[in-house]
């Protein structure tokens, strides 16, 4: 036990890098984001922590909640059904060309969105993105066809990585292929699906660029709660209410980060550790 | 019998499977469609060559915050798996929150405080903005924690290595896989970063590929599209392995 009584400036200074960047990206934003509330805006002539409520009386807010909902109910659990599809289909079997079917899943995700939103724009055909019945089915659409690569690539990983006695003693005990996967295979992978879920949900309510890019339709200049903030702040000089509205928007965000910290093992695992 | 339904259960998820990739395959076929159409000559002197300097640009951009997120990542990773360091389960929390909220979130109060210290419309400004990557820094914890038991570190300590001595004998020849694992995730987040570098970057001379290329809207798209995902590919498959045996394996495998 002595040999661990050192001291720890050492490793304060290794990880000091690392603290600076949580505080600079993390923490610091926050609080000037707080401060630059305070200052009057258009919304507020007044300033001061009023310009939170004000934000939501303006009337685009509300169409752009309807379409992070329709994204939420529609494309979101398409995408975690698929995602999760895919992945335990892909470890189930010995498919010859399973590395080059993950690759080509991953592929639309590994172009910039910029790049994706005009090659679907080309494939789908320029009159189905100006017909405006079309537009929240394509931003979905390139959401998904972009998103679900890389979680196809981590959960096949997190798979891959169940130890074969497990699995073993599941064929012993006559699971057939359904039932592995079910009962054992998703259960084990469980707190990886749970961050998939939240990132997902999170993607969706702060999405951003499919609607920004596809502005030149003229459909979805106000689209999303991001984008109402950032034309606050860039085409009014309102940086208040922008700020404003991304705050609010990060409240769903932190409950869902810290009900997932809560109710997944990851934090429990590190106390005993160095007890 | 029961050998004969595996087989065929075991055909029917192949056939599954080839309908699937067939599917993802088709933005694939597409590129090599337009392939014949490519021209350079649009791209390149477009605004004087501004091709040149959004790809300067990105250059330094990407490799900067990779390196500096990488390097920083992988050294707490290891600093919170290993080492005492003081509030180690307050900063393991923060990690796992912050691993859920992503910077696009942050992207207008991250604007006004950049604008504050004076660093609006300046890579240093956003390479500063992109450099914490938690997702790494976790990885990378997961992994220590999991090669790296105690009575190892334990042995090293006997042998009269200190905090940094094991970090330089076991953690650093250690940590190659772990690299290639968080260079990937992070090269890709920062070569297609969008949201941040269209908050930060409003002048056209300062701005960089992801953004830049939206003046070509039209014309060169696969071109564009193609040279855009070459490095990403490239380094997917230099680290797939890894990535296939399992990036969160050392917390499956109990």
């Amino acid at each position: 036990m002595k040999l661990r009584r050192k001291s720890r400036l050492v490793p304060t200074l290794m990880i000091a890098p690392y603290l600076f960047f949580m505080f600079f990206c993390g923490i610091f934003p926050i609080y000037y984001g707080f401060l630059e509330v305070r200052n009057p805006s258009w919304i507020n002539m007044e300033g001061g922590y009023e310009t939170f409520l004000k934000i939501l009386d303006d009337f685009r807010v509300g169409p752009a909640l309807v379409n992070i909902l329709f994204l939420l109910a529609i494309f979101v659990p398409l995408m975690i059904v698929t995602v999760l599809a895919i992945s335990l289909l892909l470890d189930s079997v010995d498919f010859k060309y399973n590395n080059g079917t993950r690759l080509l899943f991953l592929l639309p995700g590994l172009l910039p969105t910029a790049v994706a939103v005009l090659f679907w724009s080309a494939v789908v055909g320029y009159d189905v993105v100006w017909d405006h019945s079309n537009i929240r089915w394509l931003i979905g659409a390139i959401s998904f066809s972009t998103g679900i690569g890389s979680w196809i690539v981590i959960q096949y990983g997190s798979l891959r990585s169940i130890s074969h006695e497990v699995l073993e003693a599941g064929i012993v005990d006559g699971c057939n292929r359904f039932q592995l996967a079910w009962r054992l295979k998703l259960p084990m992978i469980g707190r990886y699906v749970a961050y998939m879920i939240i990132l997902l949900i999170v993607g969706a309510m702060q999405i951003f660029n499919e609607p920004n890019l596809l502005m030149y339709t003229n459909m979805t200049t106000d689209w999303s709660p991001s984008q109402i903030a950032f034309s606050y702040a860039f085409k009014n000089a309102d940086f208040a209410g922008g700020v404003a509205l991304s705050l609010i928007m990060l409240i769903p965000n932190v409950i869902l980060a810290l009900l997932f910290v809560w109710n997944t093992d990851f934090m429990k695992k590190s106390k005993g550790r160095w007890k | 019998m029961e050998i004969g339904a595996q087989r065929r259960n075991s055909r029917l998820i192949k056939l599954t499977l080839g309908i699937a990739t067939f599917w993802a395959s088709i933005p694939f076929l597409w590129l090599l469609r337009d392939i014949g159409r490519m021209i350079f000559a649009p791209i390149i002197f477009y605004d004087n060559g501004v091709f040149f300097t959004w790809l300067k640009n990105t250059s330094i951009f990407v490799f900067s915050a990779m390196g500096i997120s990488v390097i920083s990542c992988i050294t707490a990773g290891f600093v919170m798996a290993v080492l005492d360091v003081p509030f180690r389960r307050v900063l393991l929390f923060f990690t796992l929150l912050t691993m859920l909220i992503p910077i696009t979130a942050m992207a207008m109060p991250l604007y006004v405080m950049i604008d504050r210290i004076g660093l609006n419309n300046n890579l240093l400004g956003l390479i500063l903005a992109s450099s914490y990557f938690p997702f790494g820094a976790f990885l990378s914890y997961l992994y220590y924690s999991s090669v790296l038991p105690p009575d190892l570190v334990g042995m090293g300590r006997i042998d009269g290595l200190g905090d940094l001595g094991i970090y330089r004998h076991l953690g650093i020849p250690l940590s190659k896989s772990l690299i290639s694992v968080v260079s990937f995730f992070s090269f890709v987040g920062l070569w297609n970063s969008y949201q941040l570098p269209r908050v930060l970057l409003a002048e056209p001379s300062k701005s960089i590929m992801s953004i830049g290329i939206e003046v070509f809207y039209g014309q060169g798209t696969t071109l564009i599209a193609l040279m855009m995902v070459i490095p990403s590919v490239l380094l997917y498959l230099a680290s797939q392995r890894t990535i296939a045996r399992g990036i969160f394996s050392g917390a499956v495998k109990e």
